[in-house]
């Protein structure tokens, strides 16, 4: 079966903090590495806490970590599991994941502060 | 009024702040209204004084006026309509996830951003979505002053290019996440905006030369957004009655000349001209005689005769504590038109002249600092905040760093997201951190945007201080000392700049409220362009004069210092100062005698 990698962001303004009041250069960094992930053919979405609220309500393993606060963000689900807590995992560990060979690694692109959600119907904030 | 006749449904006024857009769109609005029209007034200024005026509460949702049947009207209040989005997106997770979980959603829906958008999403409504208002006949638009109203008619034409251009990633759209579902709306408030046959762009003008350039200023660039149908209105145009009076025949002078000097492209505009009244134009009766031009016999005589001098000081009066640390920031604030940038240019040159370091510089992207200065000055530094120059530099600076790691397709999409209208918001917020910032250094004297635009910056300077506590943060120094700064009175010092009459008076003393609810307290009130100290004998202006009494009384409890300058007229070709005016005029009146 093909594995789903699914990330569950903190509330933030969106996935590079491009309209936060500081870049972070971890979260340009890890949106990057989602793309290239994804460009490997592995199923990817992220969810933004302030932005796919139902997503995490209805998560149930997601939820549930939430009862321990809001610093468990971000966890990284592999299909239902939850495979990383508080913290952004490199590449080699996303593409150990998803089961996918790191071939050569290349600096990586980033997913987008204000671009329009990938599918998720909930509206949510940023900046 | 011509408008009138050929009223489409869509009537936008809009002008330099303090014109009068608010006067002439309610007079507009009352008329259509009393033609036996159904018509809906909205303001879209996030200080909006549609209450005061139309001397009615209003909130988000149409209300009757009482006194004229078939008028409604809202306000679309910017925080309201963001708190009303905020709500919508997490009620429903209340008790349904963790209390901790759903305050970070709040924490985060309360910036800058949000605030915009969702005021945005009000306005496309009214604009773009005919079943929310189809029932009425005319809508009327009382806008915010140029520089804000420009940004919010450009959004349409911006959010859809960035929508059809953005392919991927997580969206920060916020309220727009719901946005490409929105696109339609925005394409159709677009092309209700520039369509001739539904709407009709007011210019609303003085007849001063500021006024009517930034009129042409906002001509060209409606032009360019394709608006297609354009009028002007050259509002207070003053006739004098008394030729003997020196400062009647001075303001008649300024009008004649300020409307001979006309911009060419403005001459192509159908004009008309409305005369300057003797009274103040607050409530549906004063509004019904806008247009009517007759004073009211008898206004003068109800009001009481006053002793028309003042015991009130001058702006000199305020430059030895002003200057007293040399250094900090000197802010000047207030309703628009109310001479905020002659306030701020007049202390920054009078401050530099007495050898001082000093910055003068203005937030408002309608202002236009270096003119009031006039020549260069020593020990003057004068610059603005350009929206488009910040923001450019501040994406070079995303790319340089958070983007220097990255391979081509990830700073294709670092790029993509600061294409995004959002970028502005923060950038220009940088550039105001910064310019406080360097009040540590020396003088650095800031013109405001009028008192909306000014709100939602301080609102992002504590929503973005909140961010700062809150994450480990790679916000810049000047970021996170920006709201201690302006909460330090030593530090920073407010100046509220009104005129003696009732709207500038009632926004700045909102103003106050706001500001001390964000811990800041001002410093000083400003009274400009006051006829008190003034020997008049002209029957329109010591009428108007008269009417100042109560708003300067007001104004003296309500402010912890007060200066008041005098009405004068600017003189072309000389470096100009308020403080020297304060002398001249004082001269003047003890040559004149008592």
């Amino acid at each position: 079966m093909s594995t789903t990698i699914r990330v569950f962001d903190p509330a933030m303004c969106c996935s590079t903090g491009v309209c936060g009041p500081g870049v972070d250069p971890e979260l340009a960094r890890f949106a990057s590495d989602v793309d290239w992930l994804q460009k490997q053919g592995v199923k990817v979405e992220r969810f933004n806490l302030s932005q796919q609220p139902a997503a995490f309500a209805e998560t149930v393993v997601v939820k549930q970590a939430l009862e321990r606060g809001t610093d468990v963000l971000p966890l990284v689900l592999v299909n239902d599991r939850i495979a990383v807590e508080g913290s952004y995992p490199s590449r080699e560990t996303l593409a150990a994941l998803a089961g996918v060979t790191v071939k050569k690694l290349a600096p990586a692109p980033t997913a987008s502060c204000c671009g329009p959600s990938t599918g998720t119907k909930s509206s949510g904030g940023c900046c | 009024m011509d408008f009138l006749e050929r009223a489409p449904r869509n009537l936008f006024f809009t002008g330099k702040g303090g014109v009068g857009k608010t006067s002439v769109a309610c007079a507009t609005a009352i008329a259509l209204a009393e033609r036996g029209r159904r018509v809906l007034l909205v303001s879209t200024d996030p200080a909006s004084n549609l209450d005061e005026v139309l001397e009615t509460a209003l909130g988000p949702e149409p209300r009757p006026i009482p006194t004229v049947p078939g008028l409604f009207a809202l306000n679309i209040d910017p925080e309201a309509a963001a708190l009303a989005y905020r709500e919508r997106v997490v009620g429903p997770y209340r008790g349904v996830l963790p209390d901790a979980a759903v305050r970070s959603i709040e924490e985060q829906l309360s910036g800058a951003c949000t605030v915009e958008i969702a005021a945005f999403d009000e306005f496309s409504k009214l604009l773009g979505d005919e079943p929310a208002t189809g029932t009425f006949e005319h809508i009327v638009f009382d806008t915010a002053p140029t520089g804000h109203t420009l940004r919010l008619l450009e959004l349409p034409a911006a959010w859809t290019g960035f929508l059809q251009a953005n392919a991927g990633g997580t969206s920060c759209l916020g309220p727009l996440a719901g946005l490409k579902a929105q696109q339609g709306l925005y394409d159709r408030s677009r092309a209700a905006l520039i369509d001739g046959t539904r709407t009709l762009l007011v210019l609303v003008s003085r007849a001063e030369r500021s006024a009517l350039d930034e009129a042409e200023r906002t001509r060209r660039e409606l032009s360019e957004l394709g608006v297609e149908r354009l009028e002007l209105v050259v509002n207070g145009v003053f006739v004098a009655t008394d030729s003997r009076d020196p400062i009647a025949k001075a303001m008649v002078h300024r009008n004649q000349e300020a409307l001979a000097a006309m911009p060419t492209g403005l001459r192509q505009v159908p004009k008309m001209e409305i005369p300057l009244l003797p009274f103040g134009l607050v409530g549906v009766d004063a509004l019904r005689r806008l247009f009517g031009g007759v004073p009211e016999d008898g206004a003068a005589a109800r009001t009481a005769p006053v002793d028309s001098r003042t015991s009130l000081p001058g702006l000199v009066d305020l430059i030895p504590a002003l200057e007293a640390n040399g250094r900090g920031v000197i802010m000047t604030m207030g309703k628009g038109g109310v001479g905020k940038t002659t306030v701020a240019a007049s202390i920054a040159v009078e401050l530099a002249r007495r050898g001082h370091k000093v910055h003068l510089t203005t937030t408002d992207p309608a202002a236009h600092v270096q003119a009031a200065v006039g020549g260069a000055v020593e020990n003057l530094r004068v610059t603005r905040i350009d929206p488009a120059l910040e923001t450019r530099a501040y994406s070079d600076e995303v790319l340089r760093t958070a983007g220097a790691n990255l391979d081509a397709a990830g700073r294709a999409l670092l790029e993509e997201d600061l294409s995004s209208p959002c970028t502005e918001e923060i950038a220009v917020f940088r550039a105001f951190a910064r310019m406080v910032d360097e009040g540590e250094r020396g003088f650095v004297v800031i013109d405001t945007a009028p008192t909306g635009h000014t709100l939602l910056l301080l609102d992002a300077a504590e929503s973005f201080h909140r961010e700062v506590l809150r994450t480990s943060g790679n916000a810049p120094e000047e970021v996170r000392r920006l709201l201690p700064r302006l909460r330090d009175a030593a530090f920073t010092k407010i100046l509220l700049v009104t005129l003696p009459e009732a709207t500038p008076v009632h926004e700045a003393r909102a103003l106050q409220r706001d500001l001390q609810r964000a811990e800041i307290e001002p410093f000083a009130w400003i009274v400009n362009q006051s006829l008190t100290p003034l020997v008049l004998t002209d029957p329109l202006l010591v009428q108007r004069r008269a009417s100042e009494a109560r708003f300067n009384r007001e104004v003296s409890e309500l402010a912890p210092r007060v200066a008041l300058v005098p009405w004068f007229e600017p003189r072309s070709g000389q470096r100009f100062s308020l403080v020297d005016e304060q002398f001249r005029t004082a001269e003047a009146l003890a040559g004149s005698g008592p």
